[in-house]
């Protein structure tokens, strides 16, 4: 999964396996948004591999991945940025 | 409609039950997610974005007003209180746990819906024309041939692992309203010396291959239809690629093999595999007929409502089509008011619906390919009243097939495939143009917007298309003009150069202006106009422009 990765700092998330909720990876473990989450050296990459591994053997996550962050330490992409804080759109 | 047969009920109940154990083993770690991902995709269980995404089967998109009420009530209590109707004729939810997920199916399963086989790699749902069996064209209602093929694909167990999804439509009509070129097989009900049979088109498809089905028979008798089906999927199955998932689609296969070769091919399989229990006798047929007689409506001198109020007038002309018995009319439902998600309904709209189903149309509901509803047979002395209570829902926008009546996927506000967000275009263009006057002045025109070139969207095949692309990060959207879903179908040609999110509304608007220069008449419409003077008319008048703003 890190092979690809380029830039220099990460986050590490997932969706929740029950309610398909989208996670961060904090000192607290999985919580629902970025800001506690913990940011991550491409070094250190390796080792929050054997984190998701662990928690999706657990049943508690799926579908782990690591978030791009830019030079300011925000979210990179447009689709991790939705993932993050949700909807873009008035739904109703 | 169609009625649950016991074995229908059984293989629902027993699937449902089958589901829940693997949810249970899937939550108690007996199965890893690599082991349950294609028994959940199997059930129409996705994980999009932010969720799971569960995708209900509409048949035919045909609703009762008890299934819609279900909808309704399971938008509710398992989802976030809307659903959203899709280019094929189904419903998702877009926020289900995967607890609840058996429920959902149980609650399903107690008005005949299930979501087996709308997703994967086999048959999916069955599509059809929304206005079958209501106009006097028709040659045939395509619906019991619809559940003839629903019946036999169900849990079909040579194609249930594919080369990839398939889908098939079938229409009556000549009039082409279920994109059936752009479809895997396509079925049209002919008639030929007063004989009815089908003319079978293959190989259609959009994504990021897009093909025009090609006809590879022009006469099909009825009692041979399910066996020539098993020969085209049979040929497909042995033929198709399975080493890369850009190239596994039937549309793939045609074109590489030549038309002419496939159906030498579909033609040998026909001849040998053909068997006797797949024919269909009259019997069997009429059995499925019944099922889908009309109700009991009639005849009579009534037209629809004279009255002085203007928006009641503007719905009435753009929302309403007549009904082949007289003194009845068909109303479609614009689920693209402006400023709201296309095909979305909220929970109470659902409800609603079904109670006025109940009360002017026989608690029927359809659902076109264009995310759009429609009351099938509504007595035209009702129909002010009808539109009343449909404005109170805000579900009576004047807009059927104008340049508001967008087709879009869910783009990046919810899909995990998508590169650019769809929905916030479409909005855009509503909110553009807004007012009855103006779009009734630009006329008949289909805007279909993707967000991302798998064309959930249907782009290629809108007379504007509009793709949305990941450009370094930023989202663009890249114009096609000359589409066509209709019976002449057609690709749509790239313009040039894309636009920004930003620079995208005023291209249209002068794409748009480029055409009424060009109008020859008030009725002639876009697409007329742009086979006429061509793409190279537009692209001047929009980059010309655009260079002499920057």
């Amino acid at each position: 999964m890190t092979k690809k990765l380029k830039g220099d700092f990460f986050l590490l998330s997932a969706n929740e396996l029950q309610s398909g909720k989208v996670v961060f990876y904090t000192k607290k473990g999985w919580l629902p948004n970025s800001n506690k989450a913990i940011k991550i050296h491409r070094d250190d990459l390796s080792k929050y591999d054997d984190i998701f591994k662990k928690d999706e053997e657990k049943c508690i996550i799926i579908s782990a991945k690591f978030v791009e962050l830019d030079e300011s330490g925000k979210i990179k992409t447009l689709r991790d940025k939705i993932r993050d804080s949700g909807l873009t759109i008035k739904i109703k | 409609m169609y009625k649950y047969s016991n074995i229908d009920k059984k293989i629902i109940a027993d699937r449902t039950k089958q589901f829940q154990n693997q949810v249970e083993r899937r939550l108690n770690g007996k199965l890893t997610e690599e082991e349950f991902k294609p028994l959940r995709l199997m059930n129409g269980l996705y994980l999009q974005l932010h969720a799971y995404m569960l995708r209900v089967a509409i048949p035919y998109g045909e609703l009762s007003s008890t299934q819609l009420r279900k909808l309704a009530f399971i938008a509710d209590k398992f989802d976030r209180g809307y659903g959203h109707f899709t280019t094929r004729q189904n419903i998702q939810f877009n926020w289900p746990k995967l607890p609840e997920v058996p429920e959902i199916l149980d609650q399903l399963s107690e008005v005949e819906m299930h979501a087996i086989q709308t997703s994967g790699n086999c048959i999916r749902n069955i599509s059809s024309d929304h206005l079958a069996g209501l106009t006097a064209e028709e040659v045939e209602d395509p619906r019991p041939w619809c559940e003839i093929i629903r019946k036999w694909s169900t849990f079909h167990p040579e194609f249930s692992f594919l080369p990839r999804k398939f889908k098939i439509a079938v229409t009556g009509c000549l009039e082409d309203r279920t994109a059936l070129l752009v479809h895997d097989i396509g079925l049209r009900l002919i008639k030929k010396n007063n004989v009815i049979g089908f003319e079978v088109f293959v190989g259609g498809g959009q994504g990021r291959t897009p093909h025009i089905a090609k006809m590879i028979r022009s006469f099909l008798s009825k009692k041979d239809l399910l066996n020539y089906l098993e020969a085209i999927l049979t040929t497909y199955n042995q033929l198709g690629r399975r080493d890369n998932i850009y190239k596994a689609r039937i549309k793939i296969l045609v074109n590489e093999l030549g038309v002419q070769k496939f159906k030498s091919l579909v033609e040998k399989n026909f001849v040998k595999f053909s068997n006797e229990k797949l024919k269909l006798d009259k019997n069997t047929i009429n059995d499925i007929f019944n099922f889908f007689k009309l109700p009991k409506l009639k005849y009579s001198s009534n037209k629809l409502p004279i009255s002085k109020n203007k928006k009641f007038n503007e719905w009435k002309q753009q929302n309403t089509l007549p009904h082949k018995i007289s003194g009845y009319s068909i109303v479609l439902i614009s689920l693209k008011p402006p400023g709201k998600p296309p095909g979305d309904a909220d929970s109470r709209q659902m409800q609603e619906l079904a109670n006025i189903s109940d009360d002017f149309s026989f608690g029927e509901i359809r659902v076109t390919h264009e995310q759009n509803l429609v009351l099938p047979h509504v007595n035209n002395t009702q129909i002010y009243q009808l539109w009343q209570q449909l404005d109170i829902l805000k579900l009576a926008t004047p807009n059927i097939g104008l340049i508001s009546d967008t087709i879009c996927c869910p783009g990046m506000d919810y899909c995990a495939l998508a590169t650019a967000r769809s929905i916030p275009i479409s909005q855009k263009i509503g909110n553009n143009f807004k007012k009855y006057f103006d779009q009734k002045s630009i006329g008949d025109i289909k805007i279909k917007i993707s967000g991302c070139i798998n064309a959930c969207g249907h782009h290629h095949v809108g007379n504007i298309g509009i793709l949305g692309l990941d450009r370094n990060g930023e989202e663009f959207y890249q114009i096609t003009l000359g589409g066509s879903a209709k019976e002449d179908a057609a690709i749509g040609q790239i313009i040039g150069p894309s636009f920004s999110e930003k620079k995208l509304i005023s291209a249209i608007r002068r794409i748009i202006k480029t055409y009424r220069k060009n109008k020859k008449n008030a009725s002639e419409d876009f697409l007329s106009v742009f086979r006429r003077i061509g793409i190279e008319a537009f692209k001047k008048d929009l980059y010309d422009n655009t260079r002499k703003k920057n």
